[in-house]
């Protein structure tokens, strides 16, 4: 296989005449002693991410009972328990722009402040019309790290609610082992190794040169949506670029950084069953590790999409068929609601568990977690189950139940968040979802 | 939204009509009477095509090798309305997407300089020494041509092959550098999309030039990249010129490559990439199994390759016709003898049969059904979206779509379904769609056949556009005898190959489509003769330089 050196050796020449260029990292950050900061006075970097899951919920079992600080898990947020003291309810939220595709509209709302950018006749031909929250936020303070972003997907589908602009989605890695690879394999290294070069990064590096030429070339021939496409694949080849780059970098100082368990080869379904949870664990772990790492500070998951219609162990059918064909209370539809809610709070947890000075990887991060709608069976997008996880830093208040007295525009979470992530936004969305304030009563 | 013109409102058409299948059936096809190339009024905007990931791994092995493990995971393709093909024109590359096309890079190139059969049959030199500047550089413009899908210019040329010097001298071995100019070349927006651009001529239209003419009938016909023969064609600039061109497109057609083109369009058109996910409840459905699916694509696949090609027939007989080619999983879920031991063969249908057609064709039948149950709703969208190009608003956003469960009031769907019709605004599209997918109901949800539900008979009548049908054997026929059918797949494949939606410049084109393919009995082949002839085929126009203007919302 390839040659492996050291990368002090090959600084001091080994190479000879035909020495690879590396380019020296620039280690302007070292933590301090005391390990709670960093030695030039800055803290923790501060993530942002959100976890989706399709379908909605059931609002009479989701609704906590209180409000401000003192409020109660309801049925369906009962497995956040651990966490309770973490997270923020936000409830009685509206999105005002127009319902014009059945779980589309709602997250669109959500992430962008915005109506759908192509309302197609179902989710899968619809597109979102802006760079969502996540993007935005990368936009800002997703540059330094060697991921830009991360995006999985539970469910073993291909489409994400992440778009970096107007119909331009990102595609989520919904393979565990693909990801550990992607994360963990070739090139990771723990804090206090030393990298081990790998000549081939450099060729790879000088490939990636030689295509980007042909982008720019070919850019210069083409008509206005064209030229879209290849400038993000040219921005793609730049970014994978940098990421190869910083394999050479000595890894951040970061004392709860250590490479993540390997994952299975493969979750197969039992019975037309997915192992949601399994597989959803395996990635939280490893989405976890990755944001201690500082791989990245911007992510997204989906756990599943909108209208999926996945099986759950103990049901009967799909998810999607059984939200509008369930008769009565739905309990079939509430027990899989209590499981994706199970494997929230484990997420949440694999973040509480990162102990980063004194704090946790949580305290230093906001989680927005959402669905496409609020009830299932109409579609509706009114009184929104919506919750944020995380302090990011310190900027959002966290341990209470928030009820909007008046179904304010759900876009004002939004403002408040990329507020929260140190944006200076003065507004967020666009049509009925535009707003320029936040939801002050949970900001800090 | 880019959306196609309303088709014209919707004649009634005669029953007497629905009798054509038996005088095409197997006679000898009528000569073509009229192959002049269909003008176009105004040709469509050009724009880039990301390969599909069969086109990505088909291309990379007829260049590189058949022997060539393609990796699987790579950006997935776009869908527009079910077509790969149109969701090429707006697909882009993540950046997930470049990680994957960069490992794949790798993996391919890696194959391909291994030393063996594989290598020997791509290197067009053997280098002297470790660089070998001239063989490199050799090697880039023969197998760059075939990736790119055009000669490279000099600069191009050198700079796959710096990358294979450098890369060489580095490793310490000429084909493992060698790999790396190959695996650029595998990331390149040149092999990774098509360029089709077109250049102005004198009589101040697009024509799309030698080699992207090339390209096009390639993927188009193939749905793969250029052999050789054709790159050559284009290099004699014989392809923007109407004689050579016919010699090309008559050469694609008469191989047995046009087959895996033509299955392309039918497996796009009918969703068939769908079947191998198909779930259905296992308890309910015990002739489940996770080849049923895929089983089921081929029968499909294999009945239009018999209709377009073996038997040359009428595409209407598509859903008449008394036999089909099925294997014995098939064979045994349908109650018929099986036709071989092993793989599929050709079964006829007794007259009796109730199953006739593609509607008779597990494929169309499970695909459009519940996990658990049947859907008269699903079949009857499919017939009319699908088959008739015709277009049904989806339900609105905020609506109860929960139908009664069985009970003895209400056994069979037909009793249950009867509640989207009492309501004025479901009643609006159901009554599109329900009353034609009820002709079906006789088969379950995968697609056996049955007489009852909860112990009570399952009426199969109904009507499609006021023309009443006993079963689904003559729901068939009406579907074959429909106006649109026809129309719908002139528009659809001449959508697949161009991968756009139609516009208006090319209404003109389509009706002359229409004529030609009447003319010719309905026959799919001369059919994608037309269309690869045609000007809406050669010529593109320029796309517009700046941004929209965002339509209000």
């Amino acid at each position: 296989m390839s040659l492996k050196l050291n990368r002090r050796t090959l600084l001091r020449g080994a190479f000879g005449a035909t020495a690879i260029g590396v380019a020296l990292p620039a280690l302007e950050v070292f933590l301090s002693e005391h390990g709670n900061a960093y030695a030039d006075g800055s803290g923790f970097p501060v993530r942002f991410g959100w976890w989706f899951f399709g379908n909605g919920v059931h609002m009479d079992n989701w609704m906590p009972a209180g409000n401000g600080p003192t409020w109660e898990l309801s049925p369906q947020l009962a497995p956040l328990a651990p966490v309770k003291e973490d997270i923020t309810v936000v409830s009685g939220l509206k999105v005002y722009c127009e319902n014009s595709v059945p779980h589309g509209s709602g997250p669109a709302g959500v992430l962008t402040g915005a109506p759908l950018g192509k309302a197609g006749e179902n989710f899968a031909s619809s597109a979102l019309g802006a760079a969502t929250i996540d993007q935005v936020v990368a936009n800002a303070i997703g540059n330094d790290t060697r991921f830009r972003s991360l995006e999985i997907g539970v469910e073993d589908s291909h489409h994400s609610l992440s778009y970096v602009a107007d119909g331009t989605s990102n595609t989520p890695e919904t393979s565990p082992k693909a990801l550990f690879e992607r994360l963990f394999g070739m090139g990771f290294v723990a804090p206090g190794d030393e990298p081990i070069i790998d000549p081939k990064w450099a060729l790879r590096r000088s490939v990636l040169d030689a295509v980007s030429e042909d982008a720019t070339q070919l850019k210069k021939r083409l008509g206005y949506a064209d030229k879209l496409r290849i400038d993000r694949h040219f921005d793609n080849i730049r970014a994978l670029e940098k990421q190869i780059a910083k394999l050479e970098d000595d890894p951040p100082n970061l004392a709860a950084c250590a490479k993540a368990n390997a994952p299975l080869d493969a979750y197969p379904p039992d019975n037309d069953v997915p192992q949601m949870s399994a597989k959803h664990r395996a990635m939280a772990d490893m989405m976890a590790m990755s944001l201690a790492c500082d791989q990245t500070r911007v992510f997204s998951v989906m756990f599943s999409t909108p209208v999926n219609n996945v099986r759950y162990p103990g049901t009967s059918a799909g998810h999607h068929k059984l939200t509008h064909d369930e008769l009565g209370e739905q309990p079939e539809v509430h027990g899989i609601v209590v499981q994706i809610i199970e494997e929230l709070s484990y997420f949440l947890q694999a973040m509480k568990n990162v102990e980063e000075g004194d704090g946790t990887l949580l305290d230093h991060s906001a989680v927005l977690a959402f669905s496409d709608c609020s009830f299932g069976k109409s579609h509706a997008i009114d009184n929104y189950p919506l919750l944020v996880a995380g302090a990011a830093d310190g900027a959002l208040k966290k341990g209470v139940h928030y009820k909007s007295p008046a179904a304010e525009n759900a876009s004002k979470l939004g403002f408040t968040l990329l507020r929260a992530m140190g944006l200076p936004v003065t507004e967020f969305g666009a049509a009925e979802g535009l707003v320029t304030e936040g939801l002050s009563d949970i900001e800090t | 939204m880019r959306r196609f013109p309303k088709l014209a409102p919707l004649s009634l058409f005669s029953a007497a009509a629905v009798f054509i299948a038996a005088c095409s059936g197997d006679a000898p096809p009528p000569q073509p009477t009229d192959t002049s190339p269909i003008p176009v009024s105004a040709a469509a905007d050009v724009a880039l095509k990301r390969l599909t990931r069969a086109q990505y791994t088909k291309a990379i092995q007829d260049v590189l090798g058949q022997a060539i493990a393609v990796p699987i995971s790579l950006e997935p393709d776009d869908e527009v309305d079910g077509f790969f093909s149109v969701g090429s024109s707006e697909a882009g590359i993540s950046a997930l997407g470049v990680e994957r096309y960069e490992s794949a890079a790798y993996v391919v190139a890696e194959q391909a300089m291994v030393a063996g059969d594989t290598r020997d049959a791509i290197m067009p030199c053997k280098p002297n020494g470790i660089v070998d500047e001239g063989c490199a550089e050799n090697f880039v413009g023969i197998v760059g041509r075939r990736l790119f899908r055009r000669p490279l210019d000099t600069d191009e040329v050198k700079r796959y092959a710096t990358v294979a010097n450098t890369s060489a001298q580095t490793l310490g071995d000429f084909h493992e550098g060698l790999g790396f100019a190959l695996a650029g070349m595998l990331q390149s927006p040149h092999f990774l999309f098509r360029v089709e651009l077109g250049s102005p001529n004198n009589a101040k239209q697009m024509p799309y030039g030698d080699y992207e003419m090339a390209t096009r009938l390639a993927f188009f016909l193939w749905n793969t990249t250029p052999d050789d023969e054709l790159l050559d064609a284009a290099e004699r600039g014989e392809l923007m010129a109407e004689e050579g061109l016919r010699i090309q497109v008559d050469r694609l057609l008469a191989s047995e490559r046009a087959r895996a083109g033509v299955r392309n369009f039918f497996l796009e058109r009918f969703n068939l990439y769908e079947l191998d996910a198909l779930v259905k409840d296992a308890e309910l459905f015990t002739s489940m199994s996770a080849d049923l699916g895929p089983d089921a694509r081929e029968e499909t696949l294999r009945t239009v390759e018999d209709l377009v090609f073996d038997r040359q027939a009428d595409y209407r007989t598509l859903f008449t016709s008394g036999h089909t080619i099925i294997n014995r999983r098939l064979a045994a879920l349908y109650g018929v003898p099986a036709p071989a031991l092993e793989g599929f063969g050709k079964t006829e249908f007794s007259a009796s049969s109730p199953r006739a057609g593609l509607l008779g064709q597990l494929s169309v039948l499970a695909l459009h059904a519940h996990s658990v149950s049947t859907s008269a709703t699903l079949r009857g969208l499919f017939i009319r979206s699908t088959l008739l190009c015709q277009t049904v608003p989806a339900p609105p956003a905020n609506v109860n779509t929960t139908l009664p469960e069985p009970s003895n009031a209400m056994p069979t769907l037909r009793d249950r379904i009867g509640e989207h019709l009492k309501s004025p605004s479901c009643a609006a599209c159901h009554q599109l769609l329900d009353p034609i997918g009820l002709g079906l109901e006789r088969f379950d949800g995968i697609g056996k056949f049955r007489e009852q539900e909860s112990g009570f008979d399952i009426d199969p009548s109904g009507d499609l556009d006021d023309v009443p049908f006993a079963d689904a054997r003559e729901l068939g026929s009406l579907v074959a005898a429909h106006p649109d059918t026809v129309r719908c797949l002139v528009r659809h494949l001449y959508r697949y190959a161009t991968s756009h939606y139609e516009t208006a410049g090319e209404d003109s084109l389509l009706k002359e489509l229409m004529a030609r393919f009447e003319q010719d009995g309905f026959r799919i082949k001369p059919l994608l003769r037309h269309i690869a002839l045609s000007e809406g085929f050669r010529f593109g126009s320029e796309a517009p330089t700046e941004a929209p203007e965002k339509e209000a919302n």
